[in-house]
């Protein structure tokens, strides 16, 4: 459905994507992950013909979206992460109004319009101002106008950013209903739990650059093993300090690349899978360490965001 | 097949959320306020001189220029307020990228919005009809004036809505959008006006000193057909005293046939050279919208 091969865009001498390529099958989810400036939103409005690429290429459905960018308005939905609103205009003139840009007919509008807006929950508020709807729902309005001239690619550039959690709840169904109908999304998010819960498949952005892509649970199961252990020592048979005295030991062991300590944790940054870690626990009990709890943190699309972009971005 | 007549949806919408808002009454009211103190300062004008003079329906025909005037004036004024914020409004409230990535032209868009503004000066014209018709009821105009006027009205209107939507296409603030336009309205006769006085006054000093009598601007004169006012003084001219700019510029000693030919017609041939202007300007705007791809 959407494939994006060697995507560069430069402002200046800033570098904003740096050779992209992602590959979309038709009816995925697809969530796009990565710090501010990564070069996710570049890549969202080049992918709807509202940005220049500097070079490479961006076909939607087999349709060229930077030689073609106006066949490809036809081909893709997309919500900005920001609502824009009209004053003085109903919720049903803000659909016909999206409709008619695309030439479709008032019936034909008013029709598609109400099923949509059933689909987002907001059959009850077509006669409302829009400028009245709170955030969440205007939010859930612009992913039916989105899909008005039912495209074959909805591109949703943050839809829960700034959304209450009731909000982001009934946003996620809303997502989950298209997911169900076979839409293919593009979506970046900032709230990873959901987007990993939700897609198919995501990508980590980082500098341009795509540091990672593939399906939820094989990127994770890629990263096993990388996850750090969190441990608790109440005593040591020592006359040297505590912290120093466990720091010396765990530092000696392999698999182990980083120890830090916390008010009452000490964090391990372990690279062995978990028999290593097993035996790294033994070997504190031979040193005479005694620890009241150690555990490993469970891998998920969080950790493993920080982990790739170095906990840069508050995820 | 036929195939059905679409509105432009941007015309459509503005008309829509421009015809709840309370600013367009409360405009329409003090027009025809202002309007109407107008025509009550010059009907006491002339009750007062009547216990002089006798009454003089006469003068009343004056109500027509003055009021025409006026009007321009005020669309000179409004017009640009109403179309400041049609491009860089739609930016500041973030809809103009969900437009673009519409089928949807950046020229319909541009379009759109000087539709929008003309339906408003429309409504303005319309609803001043009843104090401008004093001026032919009492003054005795044809109603061929009111139309005529109207007319010139939509063209300045157009004219100026173009600048104003070229303008918000250029520039982000609203505000900063209607100083430019009316900026530009005066420039353009500054500068106009300029360059024929310079014109004038240069061939006038060489035919002194040639010892010859001047024999007025010629074909220079067209320059002013570049001022959008200009088939407006023509047409106020023809209404008012049965001649026009033609018989100004054979007054001035001008005797080329063919630029008295075209002189006599002042009206559309100014008024074409205007639209292919306010064309322009409209596709400057257009591209411009489109130059918005390139940004971040």
């Amino acid at each position: 459905m959407l494939t994006i091969e060697n995507l560069t865009k430069q402002y200046g001498k800033f570098l904003a994507l740096d050779h992209l390529n992602l590959h979309i099958d038709k009816g995925e989810i697809y969530g796009f992950v990565g710090p501010n400036g990564a070069g996710k939103t570049t890549t969202m409005r080049i992918v709807c013909g509202l940005l220049k690429a500097t070079s490479g290429s961006v076909t939607v459905d087999g349709i060229d979206a930077i030689k073609q960018p106006d066949d490809i308005k036809r081909k893709v939905g997309y919500v900005p992460d920001f609502f824009g609103v009209y004053d003085n205009l109903k919720v049903m003139e803000y659909m016909e109004f999206y409709g008619s840009m695309y030439g479709m007919e008032r019936q034909e509008i008013d029709d598609i319009s109400e099923g949509l807006l059933e689909l987002v929950n907001l059959s009850d508020k077509k006669d409302a101002f829009v400028d009245t709807l709170s955030r969440g729902m205007k939010q859930r309005l612009c992913v039916a106008r989105a899909l008005i001239h039912n495209p074959d690619l909805l591109v949703l550039d943050e839809p829960n950013s700034g959304l209450d959690p009731r909000a982001r709840f009934e946003m996620k169904e809303v997502l989950k209903n298209l997911r169900s109908m076979g839409k293919t999304i593009l979506i970046s998010s900032h709230i990873l739990p959901e987007l990993s819960e939700l897609c198919t498949s995501v990508g980590i952005m980082e500098h341009g650059r795509l540091v990672t892509s593939g399906k939820v649970d094989d990127i994770i199961d890629a990263s096993q093993g990388n996850q750090p252990i969190h441990m608790k020592v109440v005593y040591a048979e020592t006359e040297e300090p505590l912290n120093q005295y466990v720091a010396t030991i765990l530092k000696e062991q392999p698999f182990v690349e980083k120890v830090s300590f916390t008010d009452d944790e000490v964090l391990i940054h372990f690279r062995g899978d978990d028999l290593e870690a097993a035996r790294l626990l033994n070997k504190l009990f031979d040193h005479h360490i005694m620890v009241s709890h150690y555990y490993r943190e469970k891998e998920n699309l969080e950790s493993l965001f920080l982990e790739i972009t170095g906990g840069e971005e508050n995820a | 097949m036929r195939k059905r007549l679409h509105m432009n949806p941007i015309w459509k919408k503005e008309l829509v959320v421009g015809s709840r808002s309370m600013k367009m009454s409360w405009a329409i009211m003090g027009i025809n306020a202002f309007l109407t103190i107008i025509v009550l300062i010059v009907l006491s004008i002339t009750n007062m001189s009547a216990a002089t003079s006798g009454y003089r329906y006469a003068t009343l025909i004056w109500l027509f220029p003055i009021l025409g005037c006026i009007e321009c004036g005020l669309i000179s004024l409004i017009v640009p307020v109403i179309t400041s914020g049609s491009i860089s409004g739609e930016r500041e409230r973030q809809t103009l990228d969900v437009m673009l990535t519409t089928p949807v032209t950046t020229f319909s868009i541009a379009v759109g919005k000087l539709g929008s503004a003309m339906s408003v000066v429309m409504m303005y014209m319309i609803a001043s009809i009843p104090v401008m018709a004093i001026a032919f009821v009492l003054g005795g105009m044809s109603w061929w004036a009111l139309l005529g006027l109207f007319g010139m009205l939509l063209y300045l209107g157009i004219y100026v809505g173009s600048v104003g939507v070229f303008c918000s296409s250029v520039v982000k603030k609203s505000v900063v959008s209607t100083i430019l336009t009316i900026a530009i309205g005066i420039g353009i006769i500054i500068v106009t006006t300029v360059i024929l006085y310079v014109v004038i006054a240069t061939q006038s000093a060489m035919c002194d000193a040639k010892g010859v009598a001047y024999a007025g601007p010629g074909a220079a004169a067209f320059i002013m057909m570049l001022n959008p006012y200009s088939p407006i003084v023509d047409f106020m001219m023809r209404v008012m005293m049965g001649t026009g700019i033609d018989r100004l510029m054979e007054e001035m000693g001008t005797k080329s046939s063919i630029i008295l030919a075209i002189s006599r017609w002042w009206i559309p041939c100014s008024i074409v050279i205007n639209m292919i202007i306010s064309f322009i300007f409209l596709k400057l705007a257009a591209r411009n919208i489109s130059v918005t791809r390139n940004r971040k």
